[in-house]
Formats: C-alpha cells, sequence, structure tokens
C-alpha cells in the first residue's frame, strides 16, 4: 500500500515537474535557431531593423530561459532522488547519456549564453554570431541526448540486464534504439514550431493592434515562411512516430486509439474519430468510427493488423485510456491547425503581398495566429502525455515496471517536494506572465543603433 | 595498470574536478548572494549581482556535469546520495530554482528589493544545504541495498549544522574576494572588511569540523593517523599556508591575492576531506569501485565527454576575461536591458 502510493506520489511528481519544465526548452529551441537567423540577416543586410529585432526577441529569450534553466535541473537530479531503483538498473546507458548532456549542451549553451546577451559592445559582431549559434547548437543538443535517452525507455535496445541492471553491449543500438529518429526530431521540430509559432502570433498582436506594423510584418512573414517548412514536415513526422510506436509499443498504440478487437487478418481495423473507453468494461461506451482508417494510419496499407487491447494482459495495458484517447486527438488537431494556418497566410501573401495593411484588413488571420501562440504549448503537452502515460505501467518499457523503478521514500518526503515544487511553479509561472506581458506592451525599442564593437574581444573591454 | 582501473582513476579524477569547480565557482558566486543580503541598499545589491551576470549560469553547470557524470559512470553512487539526502538536496534544489530566477526577474521587475531579497535568500539556502550535505556525508548513513530505509533524519546533526555554518561562512568569504576583485571605493573598503572577520569566521569553524571529523568517522580518522596520513598531512599544510596567505592578503589589502588565497585554502581542505572518503563513495559501504558502471559505458562516456573538458576550460576562461575588470552597474544595466 505505502510502496504504491509513494510510486504514485513520485509519478505526480515526475508529471508535474517535467510537463512544467517542458514548456520553456521549446521556445528556448525555436526562438534560439529565430536569433541565429535575424542576427545573420542584419549582419548579411546591414538592415538595423533585424538588429532590433535581435535586441527585442532576445529579451524574452531570456526571461523564459532563465526559467527552462531552472526547472531543467531539478529533473536531473529527480531520477536519483524519486527513482533511484531505476537510476542503479538503467544508470549504465541512460546515465551515459545524461552524462553527455550535461557535458556537451548545458554547458555550450550556458557558456554562450553571457557573451550572446551581454556581448554586444564586448566582442566583435562575428563572435557576437557564433556565441549566438553556438547557444542555438547546445540546446538542441540538449534535447537530442534528452529525448535520445527518453526513446529508449519506449524502445530498450542494445544490452542485457546482468545481475539485475541494465548492461550495454552495443551502444550504437542503444542510441540508436527505434524510436530514437522519430522521438527526437518530433520533439525538435515541434520546439521550432512553437518558437515559429510565437514569433508569428506575438508579430501578429501588434500588426493587429497597428504598432510598428512594418517592423513586425518581417518577423511574422519570417514566421510565415518558416511555417511553410516546419508545418507539413511535423505531420509527416508525428506519422511516422504514430506507425513506429504500433510497431514497438503496441499496447501503447492501441490505448492511444480506443482499439479494443484485433482485426482479423483481411479486414481492416475501424479507427474511432471520438469514442470513450472503458477499462472496466473492456470496449468503447460509444464511439464513431470510420472502417479501415486505423489501419491506414498504423500500418499505411488497407487491412494491416493492428493489435487489439483485449489481446495484451490487462496488467500490461496503459491506464487513464480516455486521457490517451483525446491528449493525442488534442494534439493532432492543433498540428493540422498550425497546417491550415499556414496555408491560408500564404494564400494572402499570394494574393496581396506583405503589406500590413491589407494583412489588418483580414484581422480573423491575425487573429488565428495569436491563437497559435498557446496551442502550441498545449500540443506539445498533449504529446509528451500521450508519450509518457501511454508507455505505462513499464517506466523501461516491456523491461522495468514503474512500480520497481520507484525509489524508497517516506510519503511525507514527497508530499513535501511535491508542495514546494507546487508552490514554487505557481509564483514562476505567474511572474514569468507579469514580466512576459510588460515586454510585450514596452515593444521594441526602435531607436537602438547598433555597437560599435571592439574588433578584438581583448581591446577596450573594460568600457 | 588495467582499463577497468584506469577509467576508475579517470572518473573519480572528473568527478572530483566538477565537484571542486562547482564548490569554488558557484561558491563565490553563491557567497556574493549571501552577503548581498547584508549590503546597505538596492544600488550596492545590484551591482554585487551585475558582477555575477555573465558567469553565474556557467558555474551552475558544473553541478549539472557532476550530475551526470556521477549517473552515468557510478549509478549506484547517484542513486544513494540523491535518495538518502532527499530532503536537503530538494531544499538546495528549491534554493537554486530561487536564485536562478531572481537573477533573471530582477531586470524585467520593478520591485527590485523583492528580487534581490529572494536571490540572497536563495543562495543561503542553497549554501547552507551543501553545507549539511557535507556534513552527511562525513557521517554516512546505514543502508539496506543502497537505500536509506529508516525514518528520522540522519542529516540533521549538531555536526552537519556546524559543517553547514562553515560551507556559509566559507562562501561568503570567497564572494567577499570576489567583490574585492569586482568593486572600487566604499563598495571594496566593505568587502576588506567583512572579508577579513569572514576569514577569521571559517578558519575557526574549520579548525573544529577538523577537529570532530574523526570523531564522526573511524574510517577518516585511521586515515590521518595512519601511515597513509602524509598526503593528507600535505593537503594540511597546503591549508594553513593558503591561510596564512590570505590574512597576509587581508591586511596588506591586496586586490587579487584575498580571492585567489581563499580559492587555494579552500582547493586544499576540500581535497583532503573529500579524498580522507576514499575509497568509500557514500558511508559506510559503497565504494567507488563497487558503483563503477560496466566498463564500456565507462570507456563510452570517456569518448564523448573527455574531449570536450578542455573546450568547456576554454570557452568558460574566455568568458571570465570578456567581463574582467570591474563591474559598472551602467555599462551591465545598459547592455541587458537597452
Amino acid at each position: 500500500m505505502s510502496a504504491t502510493l509513494v510510486t504514485d506520489l513520485s509519478r505526480a511528481q515526475f508529471a508535474l515537474t517535467a510537463l512544467f519544465h517542458i514548456l520553456w526548452p521549446v521556445l528556448t529551441i525555436g526562438l534560439s535557431f529565430f536569433l541565429v537567423v535575424i542576427e545573420a540577416l542584419w549582419l548579411k543586410t546591414g538592415d538595423v531593423d533585424y538588429y532590433r529585432h535581435a535586441r527585442f526577441w532576445a529579451k524574452l529569450f531570456v526571461l523564459n530561459f532563465g526559467v527552462g534553466v531552472v526547472t531543467g535541473l531539478p529533473l536531473e537530479f529527480e531520477f536519483g532522488t524519486n527513482w533511484a531503483e531505476f537510476s542503479r538498473f538503467a544508470g549504465d546507458f541512460f546515465g551515459a547519456v545524461l552524462g553527455f548532456e550535461g557535458a556537451m549542451a548545458f554547458m555550450l549553451e550556458a557558456g554562450f549564453l553571457g557573451i550572446m546577451l551581454l556581448g554586444w559592445k564586448r566582442v566583435p559582431r562575428g563572435v557576437h554570431f557564433f556565441a549566438t549559434l553556438m547557444v542555438a547548437v547546445g540546446a538542441s543538443l540538449s534535447a537530442l541526448w534528452i529525448v535520445m535517452a527518453n526513446s529508449w525507455m519506449q524502445t530498450p535496445a542494445g544490452g542485457t540486464v546482468v545481475n539485475g541492471h541494465f548492461v550495454v553491449t552495443d551502444f550504437w543500438a542503444a542510441m540508436f534504439n527505434p524510436d530514437m529518429i522519430w522521438g527526437v526530431s518530433h520533439m525538435w521540430v515541434a520546439a521550432l514550431e512553437v518558437g515559429c509559432f510565437v514569433v508569428g502570433g506575438v508579430s501578429a498582436w501588434y500588426v493587429l493592434k497597428n504598432r510598428n506594423p512594418a517592423f513586425f510584418m518581417k518577423s511574422l512573414k519570417m514566421a510565415v515562411l518558416a511555417a511553410v517548412l516546419i508545418t507539413p514536415l511535423q505531420i509527416f513526422l508525428g506519422d511516422g512516430s504514430g506507425q513506429s510506436v504500433f510497431a514497438y509499443q503496441p499496447a501503447k498504440g492501441a490505448a492511444i486509439e480506443g482499439h479494443w478487437h484485433t482485426n482479423p487478418l483481411g479486414q481492416g481495423a475501424p479507427w474511432a474519430v471520438v469514442a470513450w473507453p472503458d477499462a472496466e468494461k473492456g470496449g468503447n461506451d460509444w464511439a464513431l468510427e470510420v472502417p479501415n482508417v486505423l489501419s491506414v494510419l498504423a500500418t499505411h496499407s488497407w487491412d494491416g493488423q493492428v493489435k487489439g487491447l483485449l489481446d495484451i494482459a490487462p496488467q500490461d495495458r496503459p491506464p487513464a485510456l480516455p486521457l490517451l484517447f483525446y491528449s493525442f486527438r488534442l494534439m493532432v488537431a492543433i498540428g493540422f491547425y498550425f497546417f491550415a494556418l499556414m496555408a491560408l497566410s500564404l494564400w494572402q501573401a499570394w494574393r496581396h503581398g506583405w503589406h500590413e495593411q491589407d494583412w489588418q484588413q483580414r484581422s480573423w488571420l491575425l487573429k488565428g495566429w495569436l491563437w497559435a501562440v498557446p496551442l502550441g504549448y498545449v500540443a506539445v503537452e498533449m504529446g509528451w502525455i500521450v508519450r509518457e502515460v501511454g508507455r505505462q505501467p513499464w517506466l523501461i518499457y516491456g523491461v522495468l515496471r514503474t512500480s520497481e523503478g520507484a525509489s524508497k521514500l517516506p510519503a511525507s518526503s514527497v508530499m513535501f517536494s511535491i508542495a514546494g515544487y507546487s508552490l514554487l511553479y505557481i509564483v514562476l509561472a505567474i511572474a514569468f506572465f507579469i514580466f512576459a506581458r510588460r515586454w510585450l506592451r514596452k515593444g521594441p525599442d526602435l531607436t537602438l543603433k547598433p555597437p560599435q564593437a571592439p574588433p578584438h574581444a581583448w581591446q577596450d573591454r573594460r568600457t | 595498470m588495467d582499463m577497468h582501473s584506469f577509467l576508475l582513476v579517470f572518473w573519480i579524477g572528473v568527478a572530483g574536478l566538477s565537484l571542486l569547480l562547482y564548490v569554488v565557482l558557484d561558491g563565490f558566486d553563491l557567497g556574493v548572494g549571501i552577503l548581498s543580503l547584508v549590503a546597505c541598499d538596492e544600488d550596492r545589491r545590484g551591482l554585487m549581482m551585475a558582477s555575477l551576470s555573465s558567469v553565474w549560469d556557467a558555474n551552475e553547470t558544473w553541478l549539472v556535469l557532476l550530475g551526470g557524470v556521477l549517473f552515468g559512470a557510478f549509478p549506484p553512487v547517484y542513486a544513494a546520495l540523491l535518495q538518502g539526502l532527499y530532503i536537503p538536496v530538494i531544499v538546495m534544489l528549491f534554493a537554486l530554482i530561487m536564485r536562478g530566477v531572481a537573477f533573471e526577474f530582477r531586470h524585467a521587475s520593478g520591485r527590485k528589493w523583492l528580487w534581490n531579497f529572494t536571490f540572497g535568500l536563495g543562495s543561503l539556502g542553497a549554501a547552507v544545504s551543501q553545507g549539511v550535505i557535507l556534513g552527511a556525508l562525513i557521517q554516512g548513513w546505514p543502508t539496506e541495498a543502497g537505500n536509506y530505509v529508516q525514518s528520522g533524519w540522519h542529516w540533521l546533526t549538531p555536526f552537519t549544522l556546524l559543517t553547514a555554518l562553515g560551507v556559509v561562512l566559507g562562501y561568503a568569504l570567497m564572494g567577499a574576494g570576489w567583490l574585492i576583485l569586482k568593486s572600487t571605493g566604499e563598495m571594496q573598503d566593505r568587502a576588506y572588511q567583512r572579508g577579513f572577520w569572514l576569514l577569521m569566521g571559517t578558519l575557526a569553524t574549520g579548525v573544529l569540523v577538523l577537529a570532530l571529523t574523526p570523531l564522526q568517522n573511524a574510517h577518516i580518522a585511521a586515515r590521518w593517523t595512519g601511515s597513509s596520513a602524509l598526503p593528507y598531512a600535505l593537503a594540511g599544510g597546503v591549508a594553513v599556508f593558503a591561510a596564512l596567505l590570505t590574512i597576509w592578503a587581508y591586511l596588506k589589502r591586496h586586490e587579487y591575492w584575498p580571492f585567489l588565497g581563499t580559492l587555494l585554502l579552500f582547493t586544499a581542505s576540500f581535497t583532503g576531506l573529500v579524498g580522507s572518503l576514499y575509497p568509500y563513495a557514500v558511508m559506510p559501504g559503497l565504494t567507488w569501485n563497487a558503483a563503477a558502471a560496466s566498463t564500456g559505458t565507462q570507456l563510452f562516456m570517456l569518448v564523448g565527454i573527455l574531449p570536450l573538458i578542455p573546450i568547456m576550460l576554454i570557452y568558460n576562461g574566455y568568458q571570465y576575461l570578456v567581463f574582467s575588470g570591474k563591474v559598472d552597474g551602467v555599462a551591465y544595466g545598459e547592455d541587458h536591458s537597452g
């Protein structure tokens, strides 16, 4: 009883800290690439508006980055504090990958961040650009290692269990486990997508309010053009990830789709558009189904076989079926919303060009971009819920159960930490929103002049 | 030396180096935060924090590296430390979160005093928990299959409170040294005065901790008295020399020796104390050797991380160079908000 309680508390804490943390790095990654592009455009064209854009968005970046760094710290230690048995079991691979993350990515981004934010007057422009680039590379490398570690928990590979812990026999196979390419790319593009729609949405807000509309049409245009690449790519990657789930984690796939009965050979599996999966009953209470579509989604063939939940032992089925079912649908719907917004914006630009007056006449389109700002975050959260709750009851899919991985702790200790994190994160979120709102209202400084940076770092640095 | 022993020594070395760099770099950083609690006005606090703005984040990443290295190269050590020290670790994380966001948010806020205070409080909290952790490591704690399973707070004893006091004073001492380097005029005068008394306090607490340590831990007592005592005597000698050097530097009001002398003092005492625990990582019972990840993993990590360590040291050094010199509140503020 007590052990189950502690496991559940540790799960709740991990969910809280991970779902809160992920909000920030996605914008860090997305915005860091935007800053690289905008600084490159400034260096290339000499257009001072790009410099002002860089300085303006960097302020949002630093607010966001700060929260991302500090909320990431608990996660690195949480595997030890709350999942000590998992750490002992999986440290051989999982710990090594987290060590890489700490060494490469975090150091890179934190090391160059100071120069990027404070070094405009202290280093030559080329060095500054390099620092901005390194921050972006560092943030992305961070995502690579973290999601790689997570994908190994989804589709473990590359080793065997010896004396109660996982020993790696093939690092290459463990790193490039079946889910890794899909998981990493889907997440990385999600971060770019969030960044793209935050930049576009904020710019649309200024255009809509007629505040420096010409200045912000530049960034909105960049967001639209980036979305042309990003939104279809993300749908493609989402489709690939989905197929990978059905191939390697059939219980998760069936749970996401509310799919109970394995379809007989030669007969396609129907797809439930909406339904209410009921674990007690072992079926859907009600469902609106389209024939054959699940086979197409899961296997890309008209009548491919898809394993149903009833063919999976009850103790191996994921919990919270309606949560999985609807989180998944919400994420997918948002992905298509982004695609449609991109298509409509492209149509607008093609018909009427990029003049702010023409865009202001179609305020619904600009409002569509405003909505995209929170929706990107919602999609990321839904995706992680599907990914992590769908992996249950396993911590490492098929290898280690969640209940086997939790630390043996007094429940009161974990309650204390959950209470502390909840309080801190509520304060953090409120403070961030107050400051972000202030940043938004203040707007860019259009009188800024580019600094006369010293030609060499070691000259004139004591100004 | 076979591959296994080589990797073992190498990874203990990297873990030790990360810990040492974290303790001295984030140490002065936290120390400045602690001192900011007693600074006389908000402008002064602002200047203190400005002196850290380009380095605090990089300093803290040594802790991240330490966590990653322990998790990868010594998973049972990572697990045992964090499980066994749950509450102090969690409090440390809370404190580091507070000071980190306070640092970034104060630029955006009109209520600077609120965030400055949060920063100071977070710094103090982090230093106290790290001091408690140090004391608990010296004491050790009983485990079953690696886990601390008894109820009760083994980490809360008079001894761990004493080590916490020592770490708070020591960090504040390093912070004073840093402020002497970075400031001028009246602010520097204050730093000299406070630094001197902090030095006295640190030395007194340090001697007391040193005297009580053998009573806490029979293994260390044996190490310090037996035939293996020479390296520890050496570390002690260096520490005494560093203490005298720092006292001299303060009396002479030297500009950079107060800071460098304190760094040397910390490095020597740290190496001596943590070295005394060897071959144990967590007392009693968990040795580094028994905790080592498989040779394959340690080799895999070596290939990935070894080339990065000089690069990390070089660009962290470059950053200190770029932002060297006296802190000028106006220039920093402008850079950040303009």
